[in-house]
């Protein structure tokens, strides 16, 4: 038992770590309605990637990252700059578009590198049980710089989030959104390497999602999503290990089971609530 | 072989696939669901998964060779009523009745239906192989077999679509607005989700996620810089569509690069064109 435990300590670690900070990002992505950015962002990374890759250089070398982080960094700017401008259509879609043509781009480089395709399944699970201490101390790094910088402006971040639909007053506000954007990125490269790209995002929407259907305040938002996302987290290592699962699938089938749930309870609360009322107004009128 | 005759099969089928796909990716757009295609396509082939799984166990001891394409009544049976009843969720858990918007259970259905089949399969030989085959497919070896049943799928639902086209577009068309009075809106919603389901399990059956993603957003997105009437669009969007894809396969021919990223890519690259274009004559006019 202790074997195991000591075997599952850095999953677990990194797994909390990052489940505090994405249900985090997680409330605003929500809240600004652009629920795939990871997806879209973790292909971009694996496309810098694999365009390193393409260049010769190995594929876990400090260059190959440098590459992937500056593309990355590069077309989420570009998002964050231009998004603010009037657009026909919705921001979403525009991420379903870098999505899109990202992969396709991803697609045609895997022809030309060997094992490239293995590389995009690689980046659609992920590895988490191999993770190590040193990974997890590197991301704890990258989360409390992330998070301070948050912490800083939080109530402006959330200012912008709810108002995402008002077009007024965009420019001036150009610069923390493109603070956003940038940390954003930098945690879901980060992420994503860990835990694969579902993992990710069920981290992101999933806990948020529960709390949201609940409430509106932020700070209870903030703190609910926190601790279901790192219970959701331990509860799904340990189902598969005692199940003898995928971890990573665990998790994502128990978080998305979750959401479900509290969906249908949420709207039968609210049928309940309003039939009488509803029937008291038919008897009325009749 | 002269091309013409090995390429009108490829051809006919990405005609069909961009007619109806324009038609419908207007609808997505409008209703903000921009990822709807890739879980509906996820979770049709959760479906199958399991309908391998179950053919493997009733056929155990007989050394039987399955595809993986699962091309049997059982697995379009079961892919159907997955899709069924994900529709009832998708049309049940409407934006209006909970705080949460439509794609963010749309994500998480989709990461529910890949981790689900995983778990099953629990990364099956040749899994990498088959991911890759589900993203892009193979549209070049097209049957006309696939192609008349491709046919007769888009002429029943796009008939559907045409006899109901108004209760259809104004409900698209009102979607955000929550005051709006459209009677038995759950059936309506419920009918969409079903037709479009039909069609995506055809679709991607022939050319893959990804295209079928490509062919719905992207003419889609770029006939709504141009119009604002949904004839005008359908009519844009085809048009770019079809000759796109005619380009797409004639260069995939000449210069053996695979069809399906080369046609996101010029399509992506027509849209970033069409919005330069919009911007200048704009200033033009200013």
């Amino acid at each position: 038992m202790i074997e195991n435990l000591i075997f599952l300590g850095p999953p677990i670690a990194a797994c909390v770590v990052l489940a505090g900070i994405l249900s985090y990002f997680g409330n605003h992505i929500l809240t600004r309605g652009i629920i795939f950015i990871d997806i879209a962002i973790a292909q971009i990374a694996a496309l810098g990637t694999m365009t390193g890759l393409l260049f010769g250089f190995a594929e876990e070398s400090f260059s190959v990252q440098i590459i992937s982080y500056g593309f990355t960094i590069l077309v989420i700017s570009l998002f964050a700059v231009l998004k603010s401008r009037k657009m026909a259509i919705s921001q979403e879609a525009i991420i379903g578009i870098l999505y899109c043509v990202a992969l396709g781009l991803a697609l045609l480089l895997a022809e030309k590198i060997s094992g490239g395709s293995n590389y995009i399944t690689k980046t659609i699970t992920g590895n988490i049980l191999w993770v190590t201490w040193k990974q997890v101390l590197y991301t704890l790094i990258v989360v409390v710089a992330v998070g301070a910088i948050h912490i800083s402006y939080s109530k402006k971040f959330i200012q912008i989030s709810e108002n995402i639909r008002d077009k007024k007053g965009a420019e001036n506000k150009r610069f923390l959104e493109l603070l956003f954007y940038i940390t954003f990125g930098f945690v879901i490269v980060k992420a994503v390497f860990i835990q694969g790209i579902f993992l990710v995002f069920i981290l992101l929407i999933a806990p948020a999602a529960i709390v949201r259907l609940f409430t509106a305040n932020w700070k209870q938002r903030f703190i609910w999503s926190w601790v279901i996302g790192i219970l959701g987290s331990i509860i799904g290592i340990y189902i598969s290990y005692e199940y003898n699962v995928s971890n990573g699938p665990a998790i994502v089938c128990l978080l998305s089971t979750l959401v479900f749930l509290a969906a249908f309870v949420k709207v039968f609360l609210k049928l309940f609530r309003r039939e009488p009322l509803s029937k008291i107004v038919n008897n009325i009128k009749e | 072989m002269t091309i013409l005759e090995f390429m009108l099969a490829p051809l006919m089928a990405c005609l069909l696939l961009i007619l109806i796909n324009v038609y419908f990716g207007i609808h997505v757009l409008k209703r903000e669901i921009i990822f709807i295609d890739i879980a509906l396509a996820q979770i049709a082939a959760f479906g199958t998964t399991i309908a391998v799984v179950i053919e493997h166990i009733m056929h155990e001891g007989h050394a039987q060779d399955h595809d993986h394409s699962g091309d049997s009544i059982l697995a379009y049976i079961l892919a159907l009523s997955f899709i069924t009843i994900s529709s009832l969720v998708f049309s049940f858990l409407k934006n209006k009745k909970i705080s949460i918007p439509l794609e963010a259970i749309i994500g998480i259905s989709y990461a529910f239906a890949t981790t689900a089949a995983v778990i099953i399969l629990d990364k099956a030989a040749g899994g990498d192989v088959h991911i890759h085959d589900m993203l892009i497919g193979s549209i070049l070896w097209v049957s006309w077999a696939q192609v008349l049943k491709l046919l007769i799928v888009v002429a029943f639902v796009g008939g559907i679509h045409f006899v109901f086209r108004k209760k259809f577009t104004q409900l698209s068309d009102s979607y955000h607005n929550n005051n709006s009075k459209i009677k038995n809106s759950f059936l309506w919603d419920f009918l969409f989700y079903l037709t479009f389901g039909i069609v995506i399990i055809e679709a991607v059956n022939i050319s893959g996620i990804l295209t079928v993603f490509a062919f719905l957003i992207l003419p889609a997105a770029f006939s709504s810089m141009f119009s604002k009437s949904w004839t005008t669009r359908i009519i844009v969007g085809f048009v770019l569509g079809a000759i796109v894809s005619a380009f797409g396969l004639y260069f995939s021919w000449n210069m053996d690069v695979p069809v399906a990223p080369l046609i996101i890519l010029m399509l992506g690259v027509c849209l970033v064109l069409g919005a330069l274009f919009k911007r200048f004559t704009k200033i033009n006019k200013v």
